[in-house]
């Protein structure tokens, strides 16, 4: 029984490639202006004396930034965006463009494109909103996050929502900062045919 | 062998719950926009797609970009200025439209036919398409941008509209699919572009026009023949319903798209599938559906007609009651949204007639006629736009006036005749009847439609009625009189006055016209003298001059008189019957 489980387990999450964040932007130990011989994560973390400003922020090593951001709003759009909270802000950190990433250059500085989101929000994926059962029942064009699956053979709210009621979209619903699945842009999901989108989205 | 067994029931037992789950996956697939045309990428099933692009939602949506706008929109402002639906192009538009803005600017993004389809805000070059394709191709989804055949976008539809324009609900009730946006209607209202649930993209089904009836409610409609005929094309001519799907094959699935069409529309004013005003009537009507006593092109085809081809561009439903530029339409006398096979008895308007503006026996405008005679007054009452056919010494263009029931004489067409001793009314017809318009000005020939659209005889006369002199009596060449008056109780050489002396010895004896002495419509009161005009004696003032300065008939009571005339030579100095 317990074979047949681990050979499930192993089937479900067999069409995902593990990947590494050696080489992807993340990977900042060739960067310039990064300090020689930090490492990759030096950036980010730091094994001590973390910053604790931001709840769950994992051995945070970089300054948070604290702008006001104008966010997304649409007449169609039933979920209430607040200004991001979360690990969101530990993403928008370097990517808000308002604080240097490291060695005195900020995002825009060092050719971020698109990544650059800057402080207006309201041209980017809404983040820090509470999807729930709930919401998808009040926008029909949402799938229920507790029913759908999300990554592998998780339900979304299981693989993909944060926050302790698992119910917060952030930025790392859809991007996962250390490439942890190998996809362009970081994504978590493979995009060919929207799949990624196609994940919530009831279109 | 039992362990296998039990593996083949376990494989059972675990297989059919993943063949249903995939049956449901796939239903619902079937209403995603992967499968529709709205998917460009390569995996897209339509024929315009892209050769590379494997993503789908990116044609219209990138989660990132520094100029998109709700909805995270993916495209530039097509920037183009439209020349819209307005008050200019339908007098009947009661909303006050702008620029296309909100979604319907989305869609047009595509839509108008300026912007590659490939050409998105997140990618750095065009997106490629197979067969070269860059902007939307020529075809009944680009819609260019001009927008005055296309249903309205971009207006406020709040109650405050409703109430102006009676025929439109109140939109507080728009709970169902069709959706407005910020209180405006608009593109999105009837299309779901992600879902395909119906065809083109629509929120619901126009099988009965039962997307259209989400906003429309028209007068009448219930109860109209163009909601509820199960009529379907006959095969004789072209096929009127090659804009709708297949499967709407009566007049009553069609309803609304029998006429009108809410994109592309020939006939830009209220959205006509045709700009030839009766080309949307006798695309039906000419036998393909409409066949036998309903295929009016048949009339249309005789000499004296109310000719609707003749004038286009001219008539306009918001039009006055009385008719002001000469022309007519079939919707001058029918309200095709009304219309049906009812039938009535003079004077009350049958329903062929329902819901059509009228001009009452006041002359005042009615804005639904009650009587037949009231929808004919709209053109043939004070603006006459057509001129007396025969000269008399009495002359009335005005039918309204002819017919008042104050009149010294008339037929009883606005109200029961005046005169108490009509000899030889065929049966049923007494003194008390009254008449239709139509009963003498009707389309000539056994099995033809009621009304006057088409005759081989002038003053689309239903039956042949000769007003030329010298024409030999018989029951042809007065059988428009003969159908009402008994021939036999006229035209006889015996009996009395009123049959020999008068009748037989002037239309059988000197072969004179029933015209020559009697006006057909009646004499005002106004213009006619007591006793000298009644039995409708308004000379011919072709034929009959007078004698010695007069030229008058003088009743005399009991069906006797006398006439003061000269006629075929013959004199009368107060002849006397």
């Amino acid at each position: 029984m317990k074979q047949l489980f681990v050979t499930i387990c192993f089937l479900a999450l067999a069409p995902f490639v593990f990947g590494q964040i050696t080489g992807t932007g993340h990977d900042f130990s060739g960067a310039t202006w990064n300090q020689p011989a930090a490492g990759k994560c030096n950036v980010c973390h730091t094994p001590h004396n973390a910053i604790t400003t931001v709840n769950d922020a994992p051995l945070w090593n970089h300054a948070v930034s604290n702008p006001t951001y104008q966010v997304y709003s649409s007449g169609t759009m039933q979920a209430v965006v607040s200004s991001p909270t979360g690990n969101s802000r530990l993403c928008l950190s370097c990517h808000d463009n308002t604080i240097e990433v490291g060695g005195g250059l900020k995002i825009g500085d060092i050719g971020g494109g698109y990544a650059n989101v800057g402080t207006n929000l309201s041209d980017d994926h809404p983040i820090s909103f509470t999807y729930n059962s709930l919401l998808a029942t009040q926008d029909l064009g949402l799938k229920d996050p507790a029913i759908a699956t999300g990554i592998g053979t998780l339900h979304i709210n299981q693989s993909m929502l944060f926050g302790t009621n698992h119910d917060q979209m952030e930025c790392a619903s859809c991007h996962d900062v250390h490439n942890g699945y190998g996809f362009d842009h970081l994504l978590v999901k493979d995009n060919v045919g929207s799949a990624l989108c196609l994940t919530c989205h009831s279109k | 062998m039992k362990r296998y067994l039990f593996n083949f029931g376990h494989a059972i037992f675990t297989t059919i719950p993943v063949i249903i789950l995939l049956c449901v996956v796939s239903g619902s697939r079937a209403q995603s926009i992967v499968n529709t045309k709205h998917n460009l990428s390569v995996s897209g099933p339509g024929s315009i797609k892209s050769t590379s692009e494997s993503e789908i939602c990116i044609f219209c949506h990138t989660p990132h970009s520094d100029k998109a706008k709700a909805p995270l929109w993916n495209r530039r402002d097509p920037g183009s200025t439209y020349i819209l639906y307005n008050s200019s192009t339908s007098s009947t538009l009661h909303a006050t439209t702008g620029q296309p803005d909100g979604a319907s600017q989305l869609c047009l993004s595509c839509h108008d036919g300026t912007i590659a389809l490939g050409s998105v805000l997140s990618r750095p070059t065009e997106i490629s398409f197979a067969r070269g394709i860059s902007t939307m191709p020529e075809g009944k989804t680009r819609l260019g941008k001009d927008l005055s055949n296309d249903h309205p976008v971009s207006f406020t539809f709040n109650s405050s509209l409703s109430a102006v324009n009676t025929e439109l609900k109140d939109p507080s009730g728009l709970t169902g699919l069709v959706k407005l946006s910020g209180g405006k209607l608009q593109c999105t209202s009837c299309h779901d572009p992600h879902k395909n649930l119906t065809y083109d993209f629509l929120v619901a089904t126009t099988e009965n026009s039962t997307l259209c009836l989400n906003c429309h409610q028209i007068n009448n409609w219930a109860f109209s023949s163009h909601r509820n005929s199960t009529a379907t094309w006959t095969g004789r001519g072209p096929n009127p319903w090659t804009h709708t799907p297949e499967s709407f094959n009566t007049v009553s699935k069609n309803a609304c798209e029998n006429c009108h069409s809410p994109h592309n529309a020939g006939g830009k004013a209220q959205l006509m599938n045709y700009h030839v005003e009766e080309s949307n009537c006798l695309t039906c009507h000419s036998g393909s559906v409409a066949s036998g006593g309903r295929n009016i092109q048949v009339q249309l085809s005789k000499t004296y007609k109310h000719n609707v081809n003749a004038y286009t561009g001219i008539h306009d439903p918001g039009e006055p009651a009385l008719v002001r530029a000469k022309h007519v339409e079939c919707s001058d006398c029918h309200n095709p949204h009304s219309s049906n096979a009812d039938d009535a008895s003079a004077p009350n308007v049958k329903g062929s007639m329902y819901g059509v503006k009228g001009v009452n026996n006041s002359g005042m405008p009615v804005s639904s006629a009650q009587y037949e005679y009231e929808i004919c007054f709209r053109c043939h009452s004070s603006n006459a736009v057509t001129g007396a056919a025969t000269s008399r010494q009495v002359i009335q263009t005005d039918k309204r006036l002819q017919f008042a029931s104050n009149n010294i004489s008339y037929h009883p067409v606005e109200t029961k005749g005046r005169n108490m001793d009509v000899p030889g009314l065929i049966s049923p017809l007494t003194v008390n009847s009254m008449i239709y318009c139509s009963d003498c000005h009707a389309s000539n020939g056994v099995g033809s439609p009621a009304g006057p659209h088409g005759s081989v005889y002038p003053q689309i006369l239903k039956e042949q009625y000769s007003k030329a002199e010298n024409v030999n009596e018989s029951a042809g060449a007065y059988a428009l009189c003969y159908s009402c008056h008994s021939r036999s109780e006229y035209i006889q050489d015996n009996g009395d006055n009123v049959r020999r002396k008068i009748h037989y010895k002037h239309v059988v004896g000197v072969k004179t016209s029933c015209s020559t002495c009697h006006d057909p419509h009646g004499i005002s009161v106004t213009q006619g003298i007591p006793g000298r005009n009644s039995h409708l004696i308004n000379f011919s003032t072709g034929v009959v001059s007078p004698f010695n300065g007069n030229l008058y008939y003088q009743e005399e009571g009991n069906r006797t008189g006398r006439c003061y005339l000269t006629c075929h030579g013959v004199q009368h100095n107060g002849f006397s019957y």
